[in-house]
């Protein structure tokens, strides 16, 4: 019992950040925009989260830090994709490869140092205990003491559904995503939304990231989002950037996740193996996907 | 949006490369001005390291070697139209297959060991593009999509292997046995580790060069590239043409793996890539979709590499400046990448 | 009605684009009030006037009165904002949306920031009952029938005001029952006090539905007339031209034995709906069969299937005697087939690549040795093609991009025909061309046929038709409907069967 009250424990805190740029990831895609830049708008969030932190020596500033910080990674990337036409797939890596190195530069720059980056004194995200909520039977232990983050996020699930199903702007995104001149020949500024919902992610990017540096860890390791980014968008892919499907897909990988080291430690099941599994998936339901398409195709050659 | 690969109209589309290659350089000397380094003093010690010298030019070739086979491999599927973003994971198994190979078959002779690795290695990058170039070809399944995600299965199942049923016990870090002696391509210029993987891949350019514009199937990439509509009107049998350049890209992105076990490493070592297969995108931009300008593309890239580590030792400059630069490279030749690439989305191959 | 100031008046509009002129000094008045259909060939330059008026293209030259004002139409809003509102051919709808969504989409009813989607079902619904455009506000596009969808397009130009509403070949995406459905709409739309512009290509529809006509021809208006006042066959004509062609040598042999030939051949169009039907056509050696038909009966399947990009749904396509159904496009080419295609700037040609590799596409198989160009054999046959067709070009390796239209097309017939093939399926090959140009193919398809080649020639224009062919066949709503010789073809029998009525009624 105990196990899996540990592990249920450790999968809802592992998921946080996934699911947060899986939201992200889901209004660009919401757009039209396959975002590869993710992974980018994380990590340098994640490091300017800790500075943040450390130099206000509050952890809300931290995550103020790390929101901005996402959005400008975001500006970047959208400016090149949307005003300079740039290859989406291409613009992301490089959104990507700029994070990294812009990261690594600065943490040599100004620490010093490769690798972890834990300033004495670093104020993490702390825990939250909600009243009575730790007496409930089972879920209590489950739900209880997590970073406000985490709480956060599935608010945030919650306004992301709403935002796409009621309200006139999710209605406006949805249109744009899925059939752009449909949408810009009755007036809809396309363009404008697709910033908009860029600059979105990379907010969401940036809580993400806040999470990992300043909730799971009170640290900050060079590359430490390490896929996570790809993990959310493979989510995306397995949700079809719908928010509840995606967050189930970012719960099942985030499980995977929590769960191979056990499954290593109890059963003897490699690491590796449930890390295949997210991606392996996705390129089964796509094909699933396609399959059906193709079956379904007019007699065309 | 339509995909079309423009014929290289060569110097004028190196030269735009140049002017990319120099504006990314104008942007890394801001940034280490910004942050109190002497940009132009990074920039000499660059030069000087990655060019000036024997050994450092060998360094740099050394460096460049992977990335011109992985430009190549990207090159080839890009020419076709063809999105190919799974260089990266070929490169793994087929470095773990011509691992294998060389630890396995440890009684051949070199003269036979090296061209099996080679080989295994090839057929196995091609064997893993048989999947998202399928799926391309027959059902029409986005390619990017699926070459990202099949990159992961590739790193973590290559891990499995060095980590479980290769495992080399007492080692802290993963990685397989060692290849055995005869596998070990020679040194071409000691102590640098260049070794005989450069002057494969020096074969492989001119071939490729060869096959792009000499063979009836670089005809059918070229037209499939250049206008899929036309191509299919013309009797291109399209599907067969994607498939086999994933293959193709496949098979060279495979090579790009065997050349780093065989020439640098010795044995496949866990996550061994800094991302070779995805600086093949930069690569094959920045040289036009050419296999010449390949070349070119990843001997500067390989000059940065080489001259990064160098950097940060004696002038206090963080190799991922590095980085930085590249970064800045990959943007600014995206963004006029457009003008000859008007970006697509499945007006291709009906 | 021509006495009152018309809603809408374009004067002298002209628009250029490359290479094309589109619309050439051409004044056209819409009443208040009415139907009026716009009719002509694909290229005839209706949808480019239209376009212009709903501010999709800006003209190069002209001026638009609405009720008799001179307006500026510079954007699509100020088109909307003036009351003019566009159905386009392929729909602008959002498939995961509902139709009440799709209707109010960009003008939505709102609560605070959220979507009022009480509202906009009732709009949906007030506005369906009011113009008989019944639609299930809460269904999503995507689980509409295209006809249903297309009163929800006809319902989103409404929501907006629309005073003017223009369709573009609203008919071709409809069966049989729902165009008398739409007819029933348009009707109504006018009792409400709208004014309909409808763009088609069928005859029948002209008659059945508009108040007036205006046929468009090469850029220019042949003319405007009440709709009673016109008979099918005299609109076909105007529609293809009357202007008698320059005489043709022909002569040579009488036909051979069959060549080309397709057997009971369907197939359906890239919506699935059915394009042609149980089409059966012979073509002998020496011989010339040419295809008449208002467009957008068939034809583009027609050629895609002979060529061998679209998969017949059933029957069969046999060359020389040798059933090529299931082969595929090189397949077909090796066995001696050719193809001038509608397109030669998407299907005929790779404007990217050289010439040389333009002019070996089809032959580049030929032309290696086990994979490997035999790259003096290219340079030698592309050279000698150039000579022979005349093609003007700086040099073999440079893009194809340079060349003007007319050497492009001396490109694509240098390679189809320089190969000396059986048989050619030709699909427009004159058009967009200027004189000389244009009697250079002509030439070339006579030669064809001198030599013995069998030549199916698909044109939309009637003069090419008559000039060159042997056989005429008519195709109509997908079928053949009638097969004359050329020299029994009167144009008054070819009109009639090109309106959809048989030839001896």
């Amino acid at each position: 019992m105990q196990a899996f009250t540990d592990l249920a424990f450790a999968t809802l805190r592992l998921t946080t950040p996934i699911i947060l740029a899986a939201l992200a990831g889901l209004l660009s895609q919401q757009v039209g925009l396959i975002n590869i830049a993710l992974e980018g708008m994380m990590l340098a969030a994640a490091f300017a989260a800790v500075l943040g932190a450390f130099y206000a020596q509050h952890a809300l500033v931290g995550v103020v830090a790390a929101v901005v910080t996402g959005m400008l990674v975001a500006l970047v990337f959208a400016v090149f994709v949307l005003r300079f036409r740039a290859n989406l797939i291409v613009a992301g890596l490089a959104a990507n490869i700029l994070a990294l190195g812009g990261t690594g530069y600065l943490l040599q720059v100004l620490y010093q140092t490769r690798g972890a980056f834990a300033p004495p004194g670093l104020r993490g995200l702390g825990t939250v205990h909600i009243p009575g909520l730790s007496q409930i039977p089972i879920l209590g232990p489950i739900l209880d003491g997590h970073s406000p983050l985490v709480y956060v996020t599935w608010v945030l699930v919650i306004l992301t559904s709403i935002f796409l199903n009621r309200t006139v702007t999710g209605l406006r995104v949805r249109a744009v995503g899925e059939q752009a001149e449909a949408a810009t020949t009755v007036g809809i500024p396309a363009r404008r939304l697709q910033y908009g919902m860029l600059l979105a992610a990379g907010g969401l990017c940036g809580l993400a990231g806040a999470q990992m540096s300043l909730g799971n860890l009170q640290l900050f390791v060079y590359n430490m989002t390490n896929g996570r980014g790809f993990m959310a968008l493979a989510a995306v892919f397995f949700g079809q950037a719908q928010p509840w499907a995606t967050t189930l897909g970012s719960v099942v990988f985030g499980f995977f996740d929590a769960l191979q080291i056990r499954l290593q430690t109890t059963v003897g099941v490699p690491p590796q193996i449930t890390q295949i599994l997210p991606f392996l998936s996705i390129v089964v339901v796509l094909t699933w996907v396609s399959w059906r398409r193709y079956r379904a195709r007019p007699v065309a050659a | 949006m339509t995909r079309t690969v423009v014929r290289p109209q060569w110097v004028g589309e190196l030269g735009r490369s140049f002017v990319t290659f120099s504006a990314a350089l104008v942007i890394g000397a801001l940034v280490m001005v910004a942050t109190g380094r002497d940009a132009w003093g990074a920039y000499r010690t660059l030069f000087a390291v990655a060019f000036l010298g024997a050994q450092n030019l060998a360094d740099t070739l050394l460096a460049a070697t992977p990335l011109i086979f992985t430009g190549l491999a990207t090159a080839v599927a890009f020419r076709a139209g063809v999105f190919n973003i799974g260089v990266e994971g070929a490169l793994y198994l087929g470095a773990f297959a011509a691992a294998w190979i060389g630890f396995t078959l440890t009684g051949l002779p070199a003269g036979l060991l090296i061209p099996l690795a080679f080989l295994a290695a090839g057929l196995a990058g091609a064997l893993f593009m048989l999947i998202p170039g399928a799926l391309r070809a027959y059902l029409r399944v986005d390619e990017i999509v699926t070459t990202i995600m099949l990159n992961y299965v590739a790193i973590s199942f290559t891990s499995y292997l060095v980590n479980y049923p290769y495992a080399v016990p007492g080692l802290a870090n993963a990685m397989s046995p060692k290849i055995a002696l005869a596998a070990q391509l020679p040194r071409l210029l000691p102590p640098s580790q260049l070794n005989l993987a450069l002057i494969v891949v020096l074969l492989l350019v001119p071939l490729v060069h060869w096959l792009l514009s000499r063979t009836t199937l670089g005809y059918e990439l070229r037209a499939l590239g250049s206008n899929p509509i036309f191509a299919r009107w013309s009797g291109v049998p399209v599907p067969a043409v994607i498939l086999q350049v994933m293959l193709l890209s496949g098979f060279i992105g495979g090579l790009a793996g065997a050349g780093q076990v065989l020439g640098v490493n010795y044995r496949f070592v866990d996550n061994f890539s800094p991302g070779y297969g995805f600086d093949g995108i930069t690569i094959a931009l920045l040289g036009r979709n050419t296999a010449l300008g390949s070349l070119i593309a990843a001997v500067l890239l390989g000059a940065l590499r080489s001259g990064g580590a160098t950097l940060e030792l004696f002038v206090d400059i963080p190799k991922d400046l590095i980085l930085i630069l590249e970064a800045t490279i990959i943007f600014f030749v995206t963004a006029e990448f457009v003008l000859t690439f008007p970006r697509r989305r499945h007006a291709g191959v009906h | 009605m021509a006495e009152a100031v018309p809603l809408v008046r374009m004067e002298e509009i002209s628009k250029a684009f490359p290479g094309v002129l589109a619309n050439d000094r051409i004044t056209f008045e819409v009443a208040d009030g009415e139907i009026h259909a716009l009719v002509g060939e694909n290229g005839a330059g209706k949808t480019t006037l239209m376009r212009i008026l709903y501010g999709l293209e800006r003209a190069d030259a002209g001026r638009i009165y609405w009720s008799g004002r001179p307006v500026a139409i510079q954007s699509t809003e100020d088109a909307i904002h003036l009351g003019i509102g566009m159905v386009h051919q392929r729909f602008q709808l959002v498939p995961s949306l509902t139709a009440a969504e799709s209707v109010t989409l960009g003008q939505e009813p709102r609560r605070g920031v959220f979507f009022d989607r009480a509202r906009a079902r009732a709009v949906v619904q007030e506005l369906g009952a009011r113009f008989g455009l019944a639609v299930n506000p809460g269904a999503r596009i995507a689980e509409l029938s295209v006809g249903e969808q297309q009163r929800v397009e006809i319902l989103k130009l409404l929501y907006r005001q629309a005073r003017l509403l223009v369709l573009d070949e609203p008919t071709t995406v409809l069966t049989p029952q729902e165009v008398a459905q739409l007819y029933e709409v348009l009707r109504r739309l006018v009792a409400e006090g709208r004014t309909v512009i409808f763009i088609t290509h069928k005859l029948a529809e002209v008659l059945a539905a508009s108040d007036r006509v205006t046929v468009l021809r090469r850029g220019c208006v042949v003319g405007t007339l009440p709709t009673r006042e016109a008979t099918g066959e005299g609109l076909a004509r105007m529609i293809v031209g009357e202007t008698m062609p320059a005489i043709l040598a022909r002569g040579g042999e009488p036909p051979g034995p069959p060549m080309l030939r397709l057997e009971r051949v369907s197939a359906a169009d890239d919506r699935g709906l059915p394009a042609l039907v149980e089409i059966t056509l012979e073509v002998r050696r020496g011989e010339i069969l040419g295809i008449a038909g208002v467009e957008g009966n068939g034809q583009k399947e027609l050629v895609e299937v002979a060529t061998g990009v679209r998969r017949p749904t059933s029957g069969r396509f046999l060359l020389n005697g040798q059933d090529l159904t299931r082969a595929d496009v090189a397949a077909r080419r090796r066995a001696g087939l050719a193809v001038i295609p509608e397109d030669r700037y998407t299907e005929g040609l790779s404007l990217p690549m050289t010439i040389e590799d333009n002019l070996i596409a089809t032959r580049y198989r030929a032309l290696a040795t086990r994979g490997v160009l035999r790259m003096v054999a290219v340079r030698a046959e592309s050279a000698a093609l150039m000579r022979r067709f005349d093609v003007r070009a700086p040099h073999p390796r440079v893009s194809a991009r340079t060349l003007s239209g007319g050497n492009l097309q001396r490109v694509v017939v240098a390679r189809e025909l320089g190969g000396e093939p059986a048989a050619l399926i030709a699909a427009h090959p004159t058009r967009g061309l200027d004189i000389a140009a244009a009697r250079f193919v002509h030439q070339q398809l006579l030669e064809m046929r001198t030599r013995g080649g069998a030549v199916l020639l698909i044109s939309a224009d009637l003069d090419e038709i008559m000039a060159l062919a042997d056989r005429i066949g008519v195709l109509f709503a997908g079928r053949i409907v009638g097969e004359l010789s050329a020299a029994a073809a009167t144009r008054e029998q070819l009109g009639l069967l090109m309106a959809g009525r048989s030839a001896t009624a």
